[in-house]
């Protein structure tokens, strides 16, 4: 700790935002950084915990607190303090792949799990990552690490999400061959389509990938493998194969849908099949898309493109109230929508933590986000709205979306029922789902010959990676169910190892 | 009790239903420890009787302890500074421990503690946390073992720490020979700590190891919450019980055939390096069948130290028996009787009983007590104010041990042809402790003369090796030559040293302390006003010649002082002639000098 009495003198600094009104008119990052003295001031607020449990990832009432990386942000929160940049970072890429993703869009753990935050504000763990991964490339620190020794073993991994990345790049630092297959036109999955501009900006992930490729690492995108290349070639090709393809499969919303034929009788519409409805991912996705073929990210440069689903104008209901809902919720407005809510099924959170929920664990607390205060500030009033769920879709006859009717629920032993008479109808003429994710797709799992498992995820034994299939192993959200990126990053390396075990013999890397 | 004997007095001991010696740490064995000035608040210097804002050391020994005999004395002084108190001596978990267990039982303690490397490591240095020490399952197998084959077994409760943390592990302790069970990290887990290991610096964040008033308003901690754990470490102590057929902890006490290593041949847990483990010597099932009343202690088998034999019992106590009972104004006393070597701890009981009475209400020179002879061992140890010890002859070791506010003078007998200031007149160790009173020696002392000495005057003609080691507070006066490495650790006090061939600067420690000559006008008046005392007490020859020759000795006087005392010293008198009264001053001046 470099400094004892830093939490007691320094007060928690976030960075600053942009205000609201200004970054609704761009799909750029709105978070400020503070200065590099502001930034030493708030690292000096660690305290070097004897037990640090924001790099201990321990299971406290079923949920993770703490990094799954175990970053060890003890010691470079004291670096960041002495001003030893240099040497926190190289404590930080020990355990850390892609510091500039999570110091961007993880949820933070360790903050959670920050002693500080017992009694006071949590220490700035993440944005000091940022800080020191952003002044690394800033400064030049970030150089190409290319292997002296080549192992002269070749491994493929199918998907460029985090996890993918991580095993790759992990791989590759430890003289393997690496080649990174990729279905769609640009790398990083998620990062790259999931995750909208204004939270991580797109050039960070190209940032990445050109350091990859002069590491040694090939990229080949719009490839996907089981049509355009077969699991076969693969295996025949490559010595070790990970499948990294994330838990795509949305998990989809039932309703009853009123005002549109179905295509036979006997077969009822899916809502999915509405004009209007969609999935969050693929809304988030086209919109990302057609921003890239700009080079400006206004939002007049933006409606200037085409190809993606337009809020513009209408009243939009995002279905979820997860991370992803609030996704939408930043873009519908980015958009210009006419109106948004947000229906979350489950009661409003707590402002402050339940007694029943203390410090360590994942506090269980209402998160007003950015979307959520853009709403608010271009709407006046907050979009969420919970205990609801959508009861029928009512469209017009060519199977345009017009209207929805909502009903409230509750819970009883668990389950959710409908509480009678509190039917609402909603104006509603664009309607995105984001409601998780059951599971990965399954073509690729399918191409090898892997059976998915009942949570439609690859299974494999507990914290192992291999498939049943010789030399193909997974990692990431197909493996472990939708998650978080930092959990990817960390599967991504856990698989690396095993990889590594598996083509050398033995293995010269940590464990996760 | 540990080796710094901070706030060790008559009163201290006298409150306490058992005393500990703790001989080392198990996160640290052999270390000793170091409390930063910046946490010694006033109130806390009070208590410790040293200077608030100034660091102070415990010496890794106990500098009255070099051999087990020694430590036989000092069990004994302790239990006649307290005839009630049971005497526990804290020993580590190492290779031999056995061995010093025998010892210690043989040496009348009632309690013996063997301490296990992985608790109480809050303020431990992390190169020891990580790499010293030994687990208290392997030490105390070993002491319970040892003591059987010894027949001592049944003199001594075994008792362990060092991160006990489940009613499992009080079972283990149990069927491993230990029937006391300590805890420290659980309890206080229980109330809120965290385990930062800052326990050193003042920024405990949940208020438990600080004086920071504004972390300490964060302490969440109940009592409550410290019984509830204890509530459920019982039943499950008691559910183990149930499952192994015992009644009662005795039952259990020693019973390793309940043991058995953990089969790994399964495969199903990874069995490391811990399946090459042989624990044969620790589970041997020959120690367990020997007869229940030889596997535990017994009560009747407890050490008779044999107090009713002593001076102080068959002599002191009944001459002052109506005094003792009486009135403060009525307690007053002198008796006049000859001592030998064997009277150890002379007039400790007799302290005890005026504590018991009077605490420190009583006037200088109340009882006086004339002795004669050889004085033995720990002559006059832990003695209140209000008792005063005359001594014609000489004194063994651990002269004036914890002296508490008594005052002692020792003489050589009338009509000894010798130069009172050229002879030893006392042994080694002497004043080792003591926090206030008065102390008169004509003649030279023995080495480690007032080592930790934290507020008693002291005047000898001359002292040995390492004299004034980690003292705190006090004065002391040495009329003569010092030997090597004098006033090292000092932290605190004043000594005076008649430096006549100035050569101390050879001798001296000069680490904490610096050496200046004796100019200041208090300093004069305080060092005659000392020697104007000691000259009427002893009627020294060489004490007079100085007195009478006082301003052409002057120059010949050195001055030492440590330096962050004085610092701290200055700050006070700062705020002192501001008008500021006492109390605050001394707060303010911590303020600045911690700052």
């Amino acid at each position: 700790m470099g400094k004892p009495t830093g939490f007691l003198e320094y007060t928690r600094k976030d960075n600053v935002d942009v205000p609201v009104s200004e970054r609704i008119l761009s799909f750029n990052e709105f978070h400020l950084p503070l200065s590099a003295e502001e930034r030493r001031k708030q690292a000096a607020r660690c305290m070097n915990c004897g037990v640090p449990f924001c790099q201990s990832a321990m299971k406290l009432s079923g949920m993770v607190t703490g990094c799954p990386l175990h970053n060890l942000i003890p010691e470079w929160n004291d670096q960041i303090y002495r001003e030893h940049d240099a040497h926190a970072l190289s404590r930080l890429l020990k355990t850390s792949n892609f510091p500039e993703f999570t110091g961007r869009v993880c949820p933070a753990l360790c903050e959670k799990a920050c002693m500080c935050g017992e009694y006071d504000d949590p220490v700035t763990v993440h944005d000091n990552e940022l800080f020191l991964i952003e002044t690394a490339f800033e400064k030049g620190y970030i150089k190409p690490r290319i292997p002296k020794v080549r192992s002269g073993k070749r491994v493929a991994v199918v998907g460029s999400g985090p996890s993918g990345l991580a095993a790759a790049d992990t791989l590759n630092q430890r003289g393997h061959s690496v080649t990174v297959f990729e279905r769609d036109d640009r790398i990083g999955g998620l990062l790259m389509y999931g995750i909208p501009n204004m939270k991580l900006d797109k050039k960070v992930v190209d940032r990445r990938r050109k350091l990859m490729e002069e590491e040694g690492v090939v990229f080949r995108t719009g490839v996907n493998v089981g049509t355009d290349i077969t699991a076969e070639e693969l295996k025949k090709e490559f010595d070790a194969v990970i499948i990294a393809t994330g838990a795509k499969n949305p998990r989809p919303l039932t309703g009853k849908v009123t005002g549109m034929q179905p295509a036979s009788p006997d077969k009822p519409v899916n809502p999915i099949d509405i004009n209007g409805v969609y999935y969050a991912v693929d809304f988030l996705k086209a919109t990302t898309h057609a921003l890239l073929t700009q080079d400006g990210r206004s939002v007049e440069d933006f409606l200037s493109t085409d190809g993606y689903i337009s809020a513009q104008g209408k009243d939009v209901v995002v279905v979820g109230g997860g991370d992803t809902g609030n996704d939408c919720i930043g873009t519908v407005i980015r958009h210009g929508c006419r109106s948004v809510t947000a229906l979350e099924m489950m009661p409003e959170p707590p402002e402050q933590r339940l007694p029943s929920n203390p410090w360590p664990e994942w506090p269980k607390v209402k998160k007003t986000d950015y979307g959520h205060e853009e709403a608010i500030y271009k709407f006046g009033h907050d979009p969420r709205v919970y205990e609801t769920t959508v009861k029928e879709f009512i469209t017009n006859k060519k199977g345009e979306l017009k209207k929805i009717r909502t009903v409230k629920v509750k819970f009883e032993n668990r389950r959710m029922i409908e509480v009678p008479g509190t039917e609402q109808e909603l104006s509603c003429q664009l309607l995105l789902i984001a409601a998780g994710f059951i599971g990965c797709e399954p073509a690729t799992a399918d191409a090898f010959g892997i059976p998915l498992g009942k949570r439609g995820t690859i299974e494999t034994e507990a914290d192992h990676y291999r498939t049943p299939v010789e030399r193909v192993f997974t990692a990431g959200d197909c493996h472990r169910g939708q998650s978080l990126v930092v959990w990817a990053i960390t599967e991504g390396r856990a698989c690396a190892r095993e990889v590594d075990e598996y083509l050398m013999g033995y293995t010269t890397l940590k464990e996760c | 009790m540990a080796s710094g004997r901070f706030g060790v007095t008559s009163a201290y001991l006298n409150s306490a239903a058992e005393i500990q010696i703790k001989m080392a740490q198990g996160a640290k064995p052999g270390e000793g420890g170091n409390l930063p000035g910046r946490k010694v608040y006033p109130w806390v210097a009070a208590i410790r009787y040293s200077t608030p804002g100034v660091s102070l050391i415990s010496p890794p020994p106990h500098h009255d302890i070099y051999s087990i005999e020694d430590l036989a004395q000092l069990i004994y002084d302790l239990k006649n500074a307290n005839r009630n108190a049971r005497i526990s001596v804290k020993l580590v978990s190492e290779a031999g421990v056995g061995t010093i267990a025998s010892g210690v039982a043989k040496a009348g303690a009632q309690v013996i503690l063997i301490s296990g490397y992985d608790g109480g490591t809050g303020a431990a240095p992390y190169s020891s946390v990580h790499h010293a020490g030994l687990p208290w399952e392997l030490g105390v197998s070993e002491a319970h073992q040892s003591l059987i084959e010894n027949g001592l077994r049944g003199r001594v409760c075994i008792e362990t720490d060092g991160k006990l943390m489940s009613g499992r592990d009080v079972v283990i302790a149990c069927l491993l020979g230990a029937e006391e069970f300590g805890f420290a990290t659980a309890p206080l887990v229980c109330m809120g700590c965290m385990m930062m290991r800052v326990c050193s610096k003042d920024t405990c964040p949940v208020g438990i190891a600080t004086q920071n008033e504004k972390l300490r308003a964060r302490f969440s901690g109940k009592p409550e919450y410290v019984v509830n754990f204890m509530h459920f470490i019982a039943e499950e102590v008691r559910e183990i019980m149930a499952s192994l057929g015992f009644r009662t902890v005795n039952e259990m006490v020693g019973r390793t055939d309940c043991l058995k290593k953990r089969d790994y041949s399964s495969g199903k847990v990874k069995a490391g390096a811990a399946a090459m483990v042989d624990l044969s010597e620790i589970i041997n099932p020959e120690y367990a069948g020997v007869p229940e009343n030889e596997r535990h202690f017994v009560k009747e088998k407890v050490y008779d130290f044999h107090l009713e034999k002593t001076l102080d019992e068959s002599k002191l106590l009944p001459a002052f028996e109506s005094a003792l009972k009486g009135p403060a104004e009525k307690a007053k006393g002198e008796i006049y009787l000859k001592v030998s070597s064997t009277d150890r701890a002379f007039g400790t009981i007799l302290g005890s009983e005026i504590t018991k009475q009077f605490g420190e209400k009583l006037p200088e020179d109340s009882f006086v007590v004339h002795a004669e002879g050889g004085g033995g061992q720990s002559f006059g140890a832990f003695i209140p104010k209000g008792l005063t010890l005359r001594l014609s002859g000489d004194a063994n070791d651990g002269f004036g041990k914890g002296l508490s506010g008594g005052k002692l003078v020792v003489v050589p007998p009338k009509g000894s042809r010798f130069r009172a200031s050229e002879n030893i007149i006392i042994g080694n160790v002497a004043l080792y402790g003591a926090t206030s009173g008065k102390a008169y020696v004509c003649g030279r002392a023995g080495e480690r003369f007032c080592v930790r000495n934290s507020g008693a005057v002291a005047v000898a003609e001359g002292c040995g090796d390492h004299g004034l080691e980690y003292m705190t507070g006090g004065r002391a006066v040495i009329l003569g030559p010092t030997g090597k490495n004098f006033a090292a650790g000092m932290s605190g006090g004043i000594a005076y040293v008649l430096d006549e061939d100035h050569s101390l600067y050879r001798r001296m420690n000069k680490d904490m302390d610096s050496l200046e000559e004796v100019t200041e006008k208090y300093d004069i008046a305080d060092l005659r006003e000392i020697l104007r005392d000691y000259v009427k007490e002893t009627d020294s020859e060489l004490g007079r010649k100085i007195l009478d020759h006082f301003e052409e000795y002057l120059p010949s006087f050195k001055k030492i002082v440590p330096r962050d005392y004085q610092k701290m010293l200055i700050a006070i008198s700062k705020y002192e002639e501001q008008g500021i009264p006492h109390d605050s001053a001394v707060l303010e001046a911590f303020r600045e000098v911690t700052a």
